[in-house]
């Protein structure tokens, strides 16, 4: 992969927390390219630090060494204010809850952070978001009025509106029944394959993962394995031969 | 309960801050005030006690008289008292508060605000109110005494030359004796100057006689008989009272005194608390919100209604002891404050060590739990009234009350206060103003109640200008999203704003109202002469005045108190009818003439109560009696308010001294007002240094100025008020942003910078305050323009709004509210992005 086309770049990101007896590295020397246009899914067990670099590279959170750039951008010497500003115009992020303001309509959330900017949407883009997940008739309505679901997807919508270099999303579907899921990562996967975006996802649901072009394996901070192309069965395949390695590796230390 | 209330508490600390900030403010108000109060009226009663001859006999008076105009009664009077068995000795008196004294520098002694008797040199040392300190007693009209205490401040000794002004004449005297208060009374601690008895009579009274007999007793008689005797060798012209009834009037006085000031600090502590209550609504509601999980927890597994409803009001009895014992010990220092100050000032006046009594102790810790814990009941009994269940669920809803019953109960409140303000307007008058006040605080009341239900659309029309930013948006919709909050906070400002905005409107009219009256009231006169310290001067003003070059005409005013029906009236005596001066030019009956014909001219509005019509007679009572006149005409009202205006022979026979207590000046034609001016101040300011010769516009300035010095005291302790409503405000918006953590978290991750997070609260502030400003100037102006509707005929004749200190005060309120943002956005600011959306 060519630089032109890496979106996002990972380069030795160490997160340490606490010092002394209680030091925790949640992430141990990262590297990762993230391709334009690309479907990219992070799975590991629960604890591994999947949160914690998806927040290092989405300028969240600043990383104890290594960098990250967004493009070009190196993400961990920008100042505050920029750094925001930065999130607001090349970034959409999706939390898995409470991810819409509730005094505003489903329509008010998705055009925030244009409107924070102070620019003017897109209305063709605009029209092909709001389309693509399918809300046209909610729009006026306001988050508590909408099912789980429906909040995710406009979450979604607001990720995608400003047409970021990046979007991430951890656990979008982590509270989602399976058919929400299914909208949520359909919809994805379609702003992917026909709007070319760029698509980061933490999930621990190996369907989730499935809908990805690529999985990378986390595992206590560290990159373990990396699958393209996964399906449902591949990803769970590899997550067992993770854990057996895990367990093999807890034994020897033991 | 009450631990886990504590543990709450302690727990939201911060928050709690400002609750028990605003009981102690209002606390401290009250504290103070009853702290003061007390230790002034002990140390004046301990001198009380001290008191006087075994019996006093005053001549009584058919109305209130001051002491500056005491009833006199002559000589004669003694020999009868003396002869009834059981009196040893009558002794006479005279004691008057119409003196100024000068000081070396020849200008008046501040007195700051005590006011200087004149006494006659007691004939029997044994009997007299004050007592030789130094010197030896004055004898004849260039001898005069001093008390101790003046005669320090001013810098005089024995043996200097004093110049004091009596109503007869400027006196130049020299000084022979100081003395010492020693006994309480009217004159305790106040400045003194004494004669020998005869000086005392010309230059205080202007004619003989006394003011009280002090009454001695043989050994073995009993106060109450001899007191009784006399009554019954006198009769009813005269009141009798023993040193025990003396105390207990004097007590009675004092406290009458002193009570105003105390009545107008509890008034404003009243006025805290009421405002600080809202802040603990607002807090207790949101705690009950935010804990309604862990609450609902507590009922799951097994505690009662009564319990849950227990620990919340736990923590309001926590909040309000605290609140209570600070209150009380800054009431106390500021109590303390007031009298250091007094001896700062050198004042003799008695000082008793504070009094902090079990009764202002107990009163505190009743006004301050009990204000917390009224404000916090309702928050606790809805907390009380959560299900079980909720525990389990996600969306906790505490129970409210509905909107339906507020809206009915505020509907009908809204339409009682515009019933009130109707019938107020139209009725009139004194009484038309009271209903008036009733009507504005059902209002009040009114809005309290339907605040919640038109907030929001209040908000959203005077948000309009702020624009459709996102921020704004964001801010304009919190400040929507909890409208019982939003207007409980919003409400203690109205209550706020309301009050100096009517004010503003009421000053304003006064002052417009006392403008115009002024006009009316000089007619032809175009200068006009008046005395500092006392009101009336010696007529020898007045004659001399009446030769100065370029004087045409002297209209002599004087004045006295009294009564017509139950109505208290000035008696006027105009040496002149034809001059305008206080006769108004405006007569709805008879004229001028009626004057030497020894009829009296009456107000209009008197009568109209009284339904007199000119040629009616009217009884007019004054210090010496009851009198019949005949109505010769009936005027306008002036600034003569409620003036019943006679001749000056006529006014003679009712009683009044011949002193003068204005003086009006016409300029003869062709002559400068300046110049004439200039020309009697040459002439007289060396013999009456205390002289005012003022042109109208100077004059109305000076009528302004107590308006305007009552607008700044009240204006002062009503910012205390808009204080805590700001505390409110700032309370408000801290809860919110803690509150809504994670909603800036989210924000902020997707992109919303500091500034905007800033501008964000701003706005919810700023919607707040103007939503509290916008309804107190609409009461505040409502009630203040009804009220001047209601008393245009009792001196409010004007109506003035002063827009540009109205928009003044809105702007202000506006800055204040930016100022409350401030620091919930510093805290806002610093949350971290990523724990804010982690938190619950
Ligand atoms: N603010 C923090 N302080 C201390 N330790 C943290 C903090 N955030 C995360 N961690 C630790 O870092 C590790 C990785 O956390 P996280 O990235 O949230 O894992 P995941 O999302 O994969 O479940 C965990 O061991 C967690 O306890
Ligand atoms: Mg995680």
């Amino acid at each position: 992969m060519s630089v032109g086309d890496v979106a996002v770049r990972a380069a030795g990101v160490w997160k340490r927390y606490g010092g002394g007896l209680t030091q925790v590295d949640a992430l141990a020397g990262v590297s990762a390219d993230f391709g334009k246009g690309r479907f990219t899914a992070i799975m590991g067990p629960s604890g591994s630090g999947k949160s914690t670099l998806l927040h290092c590279l989405a300028g969240l959170d600043k990383p104890s060494d290594g960098k990250v750039f967004l493009g070009d951008v190196d993400l961990t010497t920008l100042p505050e204010k920029q750094l925001t500003h930065l999130r607001r115009d090349r970034i959409g992020f999706v939390f898995q809850a409470f991810n819409l303001v509730p005094t505003l309509s489903a329509l008010e959330n998705i055009t925030l952070p244009l409107d924070l900017a102070g620019r003017k949407p897109d209305q063709d883009w605009m029209t092909t978001v709001v389309d693509t997940i399918g809300l046209m008739d909610r729009l006026r309505h306001k988050p508590s009025e909408l099912s789980g679901g429906q909040q995710q997807r406009v979450a979604c919508a607001r990720a995608l509106v400003s047409r970021p270099d990046v979007v991430f999303a951890d656990e979008p579907t982590g509270n989602l029944d399976s058919r929400s899921s299914g909208d949520v990562l359909d919809f994805l996967h379609r702003s992917v394959r026909e709007f070319n975006q760029t698509v980061v996802m933490v999930t621990h649901d190996p369907t989730a993962a499935s809908y990805a072009d690529r999985v990378l394996f986390l595992a206590d901070g560290q990159l373990q394995s990396e699958l393209v192309d996964p399906t449902a069965e591949t990803v769970l395949d590899a997550m067992k031969q993770l854990e057996t390695q895990q367990d093999t590796a807890d034994e020897l230390a033991g | 309960m009450f631990k886990l209330g504590l543990r709450s508490v302690l727990a939201h600390r911060l928050r709690f801050v400002l609750c028990t900030l605003a009981v102690t403010l209002g606390v401290a108000f009250a504290g103070g005030a009853m702290v003061f109060t007390d230790s002034l009226s002990t140390a004046l009663k301990k001198n009380f006690a001290v008191s006087t001859a075994e019996v006093t006999v005053t001549p009584t008076s058919p109305i209130e008289t001051g002491t500056d105009r005491p009833a006199t009664f002559q000589i004669d009077l003694v020999d009868r008292i003396a002869a009834v068995p059981g009196v040893a000795a009558a002794v006479p008196q005279l004691l008057v508060s119409n003196v100024q004294i000068l000081g070396p520098d020849g200008k008046l002694l501040e007195n700051y605000g005590l006011t200087s008797f004149g006494a006659a040199w007691p004939r029997d040392p044994g009997a007299a109110p004050f007592k030789l300190v130094d010197g030896t007693a004055p004898w004849g009209g260039d001898q005069l005494a001093l008390d101790e205490s003046t005669a320090s401040r001013a810098g005089y000794h024995v043996g200097d030359q004093v110049r004091i002004v009596t109503p007869a004449r400027a006196v130049t005297a020299t000084l022979t004796a100081t003395t010492t208060p020693a006994q309480a009374g009217a004159a305790a601690g106040a400045p003194l100057v004494s004669f020998d008895g005869a000086t005392a009579q010309l230059l205080l009274l202007g004619k003989p006689g006394w003011t009280s007999i002090t009454v001695s007793l043989k050994p073995g008689s009993d106060a109450n008989t001899v007191s009784k005797a006399i009554g019954d060798t006198i009769g009813d012209s005269v009141t009798v009272r023993t040193a025990k009834q003396v105390t207990t009037d004097g007590e009675h006085d004092l406290d009458n005194t002193f009570g105003g000031f105390g009545t107008v600090l509890l008034l404003f502590a009243g006025l805290a608390l009421f405002v600080g209550g809202f802040l603990i609504v607002n807090t207790f509601a949101m705690v009950v919100a935010q804990r309604s999980r862990e609450l609902a927890m507590l009922r799951a597994i097994g505690a009662s209604r009564g319990q849950i409803t227990g620990t919340v009001l736990a923590e309001s009895v926590i909040i309000g002891f605290v609140g209570a014992t600070l209150g009380l010990l800054v009431g106390i220092g500021v109590a303390a404050g007031i009298r250091f100050g007094y001896e700062l000032l050198d004042l003799r006046i008695p000082t008793a060590s504070l009094q902090v009594t079990p009764t202002t102790i107990i009163a505190s810790y009743v006004i301050g739990i009990g204000v917390t814990v009224a404000a916090a009941a309702p928050a606790a009994r809805r907390a009380g009234k959560l299900p079980p269940v909720a525990a389990m669920r996600d969306d906790v809803h505490v129970p409210e009350r509905s909107l339906l019953v507020r809206l009915l109960i505020g509907a009908f409140m809204l339409l009682m206060a515009v019933l009130f303000f109707g019938i107020g307007v139209s009725t009139g008058g004194l009484p038309g103003a009271v209903l008036i006040t009733l009507g504005t605080g059902t209002a009040v009341l009114a809005i309290v109640m339907l605040n919640p239900i038109i907030s929001r659309y209040v908000v959203r029309a005077l948000m309009y200008p702020f624009g459709r930013k996102a921020p704004v948006t964001l801010g304009r919709r919190n400040a929507e999203r909890n409208p019982r909050r939003t207007s409980a906070t919003a409400s203690a400002l109205m209550i706020s704003v309301g009050l100096i905005s009517g004010l503003l409107v009421i000053g304003a009219s006064v002052k417009a109202s006392i403008d115009k009256s002024m006009v009316d009231a000089l007619g032809t006169a175009e200068i006009l002469i008046t005395n500092d310290g006392t009101p009336s001067f010696s007529t020898e003003v007045g004659d001399r005045t009446a030769k100065i070059p370029g004087v045409q005409a002297v209209q002599r005013v004087r004045q006295q108190s009294g009564e017509v029906g139950r109505a208290n009236v000035q008696v006027t005596g105009v040496s002149d009818g034809t001059l305008a001066g206080p006769v108004t030019t405006t007569f709805d009956a008879g004229s001028a003439a009626a004057l030497d014909a020894g009829q009296a001219l009456i107000p209009r509005n008197l009568a109209k109560t009284l339904k007199l019509t000119v040629g009616k007679p009217f009884d007019l009572k004054t210090t010496s009696g009851t009198h019949r006149l005949t109505v010769g005409g009936i005027v306008a009202p002036n600034r003569q308010l409620n003036a019943v205006v006679v001749s000056l022979p006529t006014y003679a026979t009712l009683g009044g001294s011949p002193s003068d207590n204005l003086l009006y000046v016409e300029v003869a034609k062709g002559n400068q007002v300046a110049q004439v001016r200039t020309g009697i101040l040459d002439q007289l300011r060396k013999d009456y240094p205390t002289l005012q010769v003022r042109d109208q516009e100077a004059y109305a300035a000076v009528a302004r100025e107590p308006v305007n010095g009552v607008l700044i005291a009240v204006g002062f302790l009503l910012a205390m008020a808009i204080l805590i409503a700001l505390l409110g405000i700032v309370n408000t918006l801290a809860l919110g942003v803690v509150e809504r953590t994670r909603e800036i978290g989210l924000l902020r991750a997707i992109g919303m910078d500091r500034p905007q997070l800033s501008r964000m609260l701003r706005v919810e502030s700023i919607a707040i305050t103007l939503l509290g400003a916008f309804l107190g100037l609409a009461i505040g102006v409502a009630f203040a323009t009804a009220v001047q509707s209601a008393m245009v005929d009792d001196g409010l004749a004007v109506r003035d709004i002063p827009v540009l200190q109205l928009v003044i005060a809105v702007v202000l309120a506006v800055v204040f509210g930016v100022l409350a943002a401030v620091w919930p956005s510093r805290r806002a600011a610093r949350l971290d992005v990523l724990q804010a959306i982690a938190s619950e």
